[in-house]
């Protein structure tokens, strides 16, 4: 990554949504498209899961039982290191024998032998950096409100475009918006001009019920 | 279930029919049955539609009890696609119904002197054939809608469409679900082209008054029916993911796996996966008041399919499936959800293999005919086949004739055969059971994942690279006994995972059939259905030559991972060394 872009990331203005648990369903077309997320790079998937994310490991070992790191299956988690720019994707199991076959640390594991992610590279020193998650399937549901609830990053333009598809049922979720300090309307949120030049924004979600 | 229909279509006067006892294929059922017979009874160097040829259509073993997932069929015979043996199989209704009126079977053969076409009632009186050439022509939706006004609507049925009665190659036999939609469908290898020669459009199933099939030791059945469903309940993929998104979920792990074969398999990967994703696809059917979680039998209780509505919310196909979404969608780069719904429809009502047609109108795409991304285009392609235009008739022959046609090199078909949604260059030890399969390139062959608790042929080293060939073989023939119990394959990776679930599947026949299966007899029982099915290939002529991967795949590397298929022939020749 650019140090430009790397520069712009760590400062793009941040959108803070309250709203109730309902309207994190919306978000799953940028859950399954991808989404830059902050965090501790130079630390492997599995710091990643444990420790910055807080889950705990029955759910890791029985619910997350895919992972890409570049288009690669995963098969430890522990020795797979984390770069700026790194695009990691979750799954829970899926049917079939290709299904168990992308799955981490298969049975099946030999069949997908040249897309298995093989560098286990320790000596990448531990730094803020900016990643792409992507979730899929039931991750969408389950993992989709950790990261909103911690704040994703995204281009002004997506996220115009998604808020300007959402219909009533969306924005009736939304209990309060603000960009940076400042409270405005939640429609406002779906203006372009709300932005000003920003290429990237942060959005996270609090819990409404927090505030009542 | 212990006789078996046999109807000559041939027979001087009209087609007669003779019901005997299931004699020497006692045992067998579903895939192992359909194999049995057309191994033994058809000649394999016989023209795949001349009288000669027969159309086997059986239950599985279980079907027709209250085993949880038995319900679905087989359709076995000489393929006009592959030119080998075929075994389709299909969900749907009419398994349960045909298995609870008795029959481990139906048998067509011979082939009527004129144009007529039959239709085929059983109920439990007996058979009737009747001449309805009112039928000619129709699409599978208006043919069963007919046959519902005439036998009312406790009826399971069987039919082609149009492109099976023009004996095209990629025709399908369909069969209805729960609210008698054609829109199951033995797709694979042109078995409508066959039940087309043989004059029959419909065979309409009637089991009122029929009990179920009942075990032969009813409470250890019981128990092992209640441990079997508890298990598939329970398990992530069967319990969560399939009923959630359907087959379809899959679309967008491949595509990250850079193994979703996109522009008639030039890529890995397809930019508007997002679009055409089982995440999306079943938001979508929940948007529009459709049903994400449906199932296609009575008694499924893992519910993969799902009714997708068009935009104003009506009916416009059952949940397209991920192998059709691919082949319509990734593989001709179109990313219209509705479209491809539509295709689909399309397909069925026709009486069309999907993937056969998609990965068809992909070739060409290829060759510049239609660009790619053209769903109007596509659609189009479609109805000319339905139609049975000379364009249509070609579309409709598959992918292999096509790409001749047009001229082009990158034809993605083993034995003629169009291969599915996974790419072989990525995913190797599919292209293992792709090229080796008796049946040409299956998605279904090597899907039981089964092979580990198995055991067949002794413990596997997945890391060994020689594993894709010893795995590829413990596969089908875990793949083949599964098919021949009816139960739906998508069991397999509860089973996989809990043994007791699959001690349960096992329990489940022995306490159904009064058998001592174990674990071994199961991998022997599927070993002989594929020896069968190998030796018939053989006598038709089939050669070492044809278990391999056209040669692009060897030559071209697929981006993102810029890999080609490298498995030596030499190991693809050892897959069926037992
Ligand atoms: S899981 Fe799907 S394919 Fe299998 S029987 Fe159920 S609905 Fe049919």
């Amino acid at each position: 990554m650019k140090n430009k872009t790397r520069a712009v990331l760590e400062n793009c203005p941040g959108v803070r949504i309250e709203a109730g648990e309902a309207l994190f369903p919306y978000f799953r077309p940028i859950f399954q498209s991808g989404f830059l997320f902050r965090c501790q790079v130079g630390k492997s998937i599995e710091d990643l899961l444990f420790r910055q994310l807080s889950l705990k490991k029955l759910f890791v070992e029985e619910k997350i039982s895919t992972v890409f790191l570049d288009g690669q299956c995963v098969d430890d988690i522990s020795r797979t290191i984390l770069n700026d720019d790194s695009v990691v994707a979750f799954s829970s199991a899926l049917p079939g024998l290709v299904g168990a076959t992308l799955r981490r640390g298969g049975f099946y594991a030999c069949l997908r032998n040249s897309i298995t992610y093989r560098k286990k590279d320790m000596s990448v020193d531990a730094r803020q950096g900016t990643i792409t998650i992507k979730l899929f399937n039931l991750l969408m549901e389950e993992l989709g409100p950790v990261f909103l609830r911690k704040g994703i990053i995204m281009g002004c333009s997506a996220i115009v475009g998604f808020l300007q598809e959402q219909r009533e049922a969306f924005w009736k979720e939304i209990h309060a918006a603000y960009l940076g300090d400042n409270i405005i309307a939640p429609r406002d949120l779906s203006a372009e001009s709300t932005y000003g030049n920003g290429d990237y924004i942060t959005i996270r979600i609090d819990d409404r019920d927090k505030f009542q | 279930m212990d006789k078996i229909l046999r109807v000559n279509m041939g027979a001087k006067g009209g087609p007669k029919f003779t019901v005997e006892p299931i004699g020497v294929y006692t045992g067998l059922g579903g895939r192992a049955l359909t194999s049995a017979i057309v191994s033994k009874e058809v000649p394999p160097t016989c023209h795949p539609l001349s009288g000669t040829n027969k159309i086997v259509i059986a239950p599985g073993l279980l079907s027709g009890s209250i085993a949880a997932m038995s319900g679905r069929i087989s359709v076995g015979c000489k393929s006009p696609l592959t030119g080998g043996i075929k075994e389709s199989n299909s969900g749907g209704q009419p398994s349960q119904v045909l298995a609870r009126l008795g029959y481990a079977a139906i048998v067509l053969e011979g082939k009527p002197e004129g144009d007529d076409l039959y239709t085929i009632y059983i109920n439990k009186e007996g058979v009737k054939i009747t001449v309805n050439n009112d039928l000619r022509m129709l699409g599978n939706y208006d043919t069963v809608s007919k046959m519902k006004e005439k036998f009312g609507d406790k009826i399971a049925c069987i039919s082609i469409g149009p492109a099976g009665e023009m004996r095209l190659p990629a025709a399908s036999v369909a069969f209805t679900d729960m609210e008698l939609r054609p829109a199951r469908h033995a797709g694979r290898g042109g078995p409508g082209a066959v039940m087309g020669s043989k004059g029959v459009k419909v065979i309409v199933l009637d089991d009122t008054d029929m009990p179920m099939r009942q075990p032969k030791d009813p409470e250890r059945f019981k128990e092992a029916n209640k441990v079997f469903i508890e298990g598939l309940l329970k398990h992530g993929v069967t319990g969560q993911a399939l009923p959630a998104y359907g087959t379809n979920v899959l679309a967008n792990i491949l595509n990250e796996a850079g193994a979703y074969p996109t522009y008639n398999f030039k890529q890995g990967t397809f930019a508007g996966v997002a679009k055409i994703s089982g995440e999306t696809e079943a938001a979508l059917e929940t948007e529009r008041g459709g049903v994400p979680t449906h199932a296609c039998h009575r008694g499924c209780v893992i519910r993969c399919s799902g009714i997708y509505n068009d935009k104003d919310g009506h009916y416009l196909s059952k949940q397209p499936e991920y192998e059709t979404v691919w082949a319509h969608g990734a593989d001709c780069g179109i990313d219209d959800m509705d479209k491809i719904a539509m295709l689909d429809f399309l397909d069925d009502n026709y009486g069309l293999d999907t993937i056969e047609m998609g990965t068809t109108i992909g070739v060409a795409m290829e060759a510049g005919f239609l660009k790619f991304g053209d769903a109007d285009g596509a659609i189009n392609l479609i109805h000319e086949v339905g139609k049975g235009t000379p364009l249509g008739r070609i579309i409709g022959s598959g992918a292999a004739l096509t790409g001749k046609v047009f001229g082009v090199e990158r034809v993605p078909v083993v034995k003629g055969q169009a291969m599915p949604a996974y790419d072989p260059r990525a995913v190797k030890g599919l292209g293992v059971t792709y090229a080796t399969s008796p049946m040409g390139a299956d998605h279904t062959a090597g899907y039981a994942t089964t092979a580990n608790i198995l055991k067949v042929g002794g413990f596997v080293d997945p890391l060994k690279p020689q594993g894709q060939v010893e795995l590829s073989r413990n596969l089908q023939i875990a793949t083949a006994a599964i098919d021949s119990t009816g139960m739906c394959l998508f069991i397999a990776f509860a089973i996989l995972d809990q043994p007791e679930t699959f001690q349960a599947l096992i329990d489940l026949l022995n306490a159904f059939c009064g058998l001592s299966f174990t674990g071994n007899d199961v991998t022997e029982y599927g070993k002989k259905v594929l020896t069968m099915e190998r030796d018939f290939n053989i006598r038709a002529g089939f050669t070492k030559e044809q278990d391999r991967l056209p040669e692009f795949f060897k030559t071209q590397e697929i981006p993102p991972h810029n890999v080609v298929f490298d498995v030596s022939d030499e190991e693809l020749d050892e897959v069926f060394n037992w």
